[in-house]
């Protein structure tokens, strides 16, 4: 007995000391770090993703504990189970021994007829449940998705068969792209001209150079602008009219009759009708409206395509701020300061500069950036268009900047060690070939410490596209009217604001009306932001590869 | 002892006395050289003159000072912080460590080869050409021109000529070791400083390079420092024996072997420390 527990302990010790256990102990860890990591991601995608899919169209019939009878029409969002005790008071009646109630939340859209896009239904109550083939929904450009039955079809103000469904749908779709392109491009380069003719004028005005010849030009421009302002106006106007004249006349799950212009009609699906074919082309037709469409109703429809847009221009303004800057304060750093007290403090300054927490550098982007050097940059360069500032408000420059500050240490720390990496004998081989130590810097040094470089810039790639607390200080906004990259000379704007795929994530999980709606827009929105940066990662990474590949050192 | 072939006693033409040489045969005039590294001195008081056109070999043992010596020729001791210089080395009877001296413009024309083979991670052509480009010359042909004959003095055109546009980091040692000469001499210096250029290599290569110094040498003047004696004696012309940074013995090899006048420098040849 002795003796076999002598012998156990015996293995044991041995087993300890062959190291296993550390093995497991890290292959535990791994383990871990690798199951978060894709239960994050499976997480996201499954939420986000059925978002997109085309789901069953459902009519309910309910009998509720008072006898009336109600019938609801929409598609399951959820269901779970909830402690009876929960709905004692609403005097359901329930089986002696039951604890818990199934119930659905039901997506009903309709919102002239009723306030809320969504509803819970109790099982118990539901008396039967049909999925009719007939069933449509519609996904409108105002006031959300109508599910019910469509009744009548008007084209140019006569009824006309249903079969006739497609052609108009392709009919309107043409003229909404004529409205948009309107609207959205020749309009809006119109007013963009006459906005800068108005502050021409008044430039001159402030100058006191404006004489009686200018305004004549002035006002003969904008006469010219306005006369094309009001043609197209009148275009627009009149393709409105048209297609004012198309109606759906649709009935909703209560029998009431509902006219829908066809203006505001994004899609009609027959939901029920579809086979897994048609639902996954038209799945992948939702996605791609994500990626590409604005947003519509305070962001909690449509897409995200401004914030997608925000967020990869800002980063990729901050790249182009950071590198330079970085590079140069670790050249200077671990070349030409020398190694003594000031340089460790400088050094350590750099490193803490890391821990300040973001918000703290978006309160200094918004005083120093904004108010300070944006409101000089206004008294200097914008006085025409003051009170209104130009570059003294938050705006997509200044959040490049914040950002690129609060990158900065990352990128100076991983160029350093790049520099510190380099074998002293490429150096000495340089110098001996009568190369300065600019020469040498140039063109052996900063080549060979280029994949570090690229490292310090992908670390300040990740860390930059995750952040939003400093970016609403200094320029996220919830909605911009206008992209910063447009058509408009001098075509990218740099004192505009912004939208970005985190702040959206925000905004539309706990900022809309709407949250319910929202939440599976949440979980896509953060997919994609996730896919952004991954993406602009990757691209920095296989840079980085190639330049490893290309500068590959000797292994002395 | 080493041995040295009986003829090699007798006065070979290239013997020459190096207490006195005239002005037109000296290439490099060492005087009162001391270096002190923080409160350590490296090297005493080094006088010396060291022949144009010829191999001299500087030998002792670890930590003699004589890779120190060797860096004073072309200043790469300025890159260490707490080295101090005092004496002169002239080029041209002009001091090298005067005031107006520009560094860059000094090491091309004293290049200089290290101990192990540190080719730039670029192609074979662009190693090459480096210092060239640092000069500024942009002209492909004389470009071209400059890496045949810089690769043909090394004994390395034949292997890579068909290559010239890969990467150097492919070549073997002893190969990255000739292109590296051949990146030396390819801005054409006056003296070419080796710092034990075959410690690294295979006994093959070894050989290979040392064939390339007796070539060299109608060129350059070549300065090489090793710590194998029987290559000394085999490639030098003259060596000079140091110990803890002193100058101990200088004279034209077969002297050194044979007749050494110093008991420390018959002690070392000899093997009894080192």
């Amino acid at each position: 007995m002795m003796k076999n527990s002598n012998k156990g302990n015996g293995n044991m010790k041995k087993w300890f000391r062959s190291g296993s256990p550390w093995i497991w102990l890290s292959a535990g860890g791994v383990s871990i770090s690798l199951i978060s990591v894709l239960g994050l991601l499976w997480l996201i995608a499954s939420k986000g993703l059925s978002y997109f899919w085309p789901a069953d169209l459902h009519q309910f019939e309910l009998l509720d504990e008072k006898g009336v009878r109600t019938t609801v029409i929409g598609e399951i969002y959820d269901r779970e189970r909830i402690p009876a005790s929960q709905l004692a008071h609403t005097g359901i009646k329930l089986k002696p021994n039951q604890e818990t109630i199934e119930r659905l939340l039901i997506k009903t859209g309709n919102r002239e007829l009723v306030s809320l896009d969504f509803r819970w239904l109790l099982v118990p109550q539901i008396q039967s449940m049909i999925t009719p083939e007939e069933l449509v929904v519609i996904e409108r450009r105002t006031n959300g998705n109508f599910y019910g039955y469509i009744d009548a079809l008007v084209l140019d103000g006569k009824e006309v068969a249903l079969s006739q469904l497609p052609q108009l749908q392709e009919r309107v779709d043409e003229f909404q792209e004529q409205i948009e392109a309107l609207q959205k491009t020749d309009i809006g380069a119109i007013n963009y001209k006459l906005e800068r003719l108005r502050l021409k004028e008044r430039k001159h005005t402030l100058d006191n150079s404006l004489t009686p010849e200018l305004i004549q030009r002035f006002e003969k421009s904008t006469e010219k602008l306005k006369n094309e302002y009001l043609q197209l106006e009148k275009k627009l106007m009149a393709l409105r009219d048209e297609i004012s004249r198309d109606q759906l006349i649709v009935r909703a799950m209560d029998g009431q009759q509902v006219t829908i212009n066809f203006e505001h009609i994004l899609q009609i699906n027959y939901n029920n009708q579809m086979g897994l074919l048609d639902r996954t082309l038209m799945f992948m037709h939702q996605v791609s409206a994500f990626i590409v469409d604005d947003p519509r109703e305070a962001n909690t429809e449509g897409g995200v395509f401004p914030a997608i847009f925000g967020t990869v221009l800002m980063v990729l303004l901050m790249t182009v701020i950071v590198s330079p800057f970085g590079v140069i304060a670790a050249i200077y750093l671990h070349e030409y300061a020398g190694n003594n007290a000031l340089t460790k403090l400088l050094r350590i300054a750099v490193i803490n500069l890391a821990g300040v927490p973001s918000i703290v550098y978006g309160v200094f982007g918004l005083g120093f950036f904004v108010y300070m050097v944006g409101g000089s940059l206004d008294q200097l360069f914008y006085a025409e268009t003051l009170p209104s500032p130009t570059f003294g408000t938050p705006g997509v420059m200044w959040s490049a900047l914040t950002l690129a500050i609060l990158t900065l240490p990352v990128v100076i720390v991983s160029t350093e060690e790049g520099l510190s990496r380099i074998p002293a004998a490429m150096r000495h081989g340089s110098l001996a070939l009568g190369a300065t130590k600019v020469e040498t810097l140039w063109r052996i040094i900063l080549p060979i410490a280029s994949p570090a470089i690229m490292t310090g810039i992908i670390l300040a790639i990740a860390r930059a596209a995750g952040e939003v607390a400093p970016l609403m200080l200094v320029g996220v906004v919830k909605m911009a009217p206008n992209l910063p990259l447009d058509g408009n000379f001098p075509f990218l704007h740099l004192d505009r604001k912004f939208m970005h795929l985190g702040f959206h994530i925000y905004d539309v999980g706990f900022q809309s009306p709407n949250v319910e709606a929202a939440r599976p827009l949440v979980y896509a929105t953060a997919l994609l932001l996730v896919t952004i940066i991954v993406s602009l990662n990757m691209t920095a990474v296989s840079i980085r590869n190639k330049l490893r590949e290309k500068y590959r050192m000797l292994e002395h | 002892m080493i041995s040295v072939t009986p003829n090699a006693l007798a006065d070979s033409p290239n013997k020459m006395d190096l207490e006195n040489l005239s002005p037109e045969q000296i290439a490099l005039e060492i005087k009162g050289l001391n270096l002190h590294y923080g409160n350590k001195q490296a090297l005493q008081d080094i006088t010396m003159s060291i022949p144009k056109g010829q191999v001299t070999a500087f030998i002792g043992p670890s930590g003699c000072g004589k890779s120190t010596l060797l860096r004073c020729i072309n200043r790469m001791n300025d890159l260490v912080d707490i080295c101090k210089i005092t004496g002169e080395i002239n080029l041209h009877g002009e001091n090298i460590y005067g005031r107006h001296v520009d560094v860059a413009e000094l090491r091309r024309k004293v290049g200089m080869v290290f101990q192990r083979p540190n080719p730039f991670p670029k192609s074979i052509y662009e190693n090459v050409i480096y210092g060239l480009r640092i000069m500024g010359e942009k002209n492909r042909r004389v470009l071209d021109d400059a890496v045949e004959t810089a690769l043909k003095s090394a004994a390395l055109w034949n292997e890579v000529k068909d290559r010239l546009h890969e990467s150097a980091l492919g070549l073997s040692g002893g190969q990255q070791q000739r292109l590296v000469i051949a990146r030396a001499i390819a801005i054409q210096p006056e003296v070419l400083l080796l710092d034990e250029p075959t410690s690294a290599l295979d006994p093959i290569s070894t050989l290979v390079i040392e064939e390339l110094i007796n070539d060299l040498k109608k060129q350059f003047t070549v300065v090489i420092v090793t710590h194998n004696m029987q290559q000394a004696a085999r490639v030098s012309d003259q060596t000079a024996f140091m110990y803890m940074g002193d100058l101990i013995e200088y004279s034209d090899t077969n002297t050194l072997f044979t007749m050494p006048t110093k008991k420390k420098t018959e002690d070392y040849i000899t093997g009894r420390y080192g």
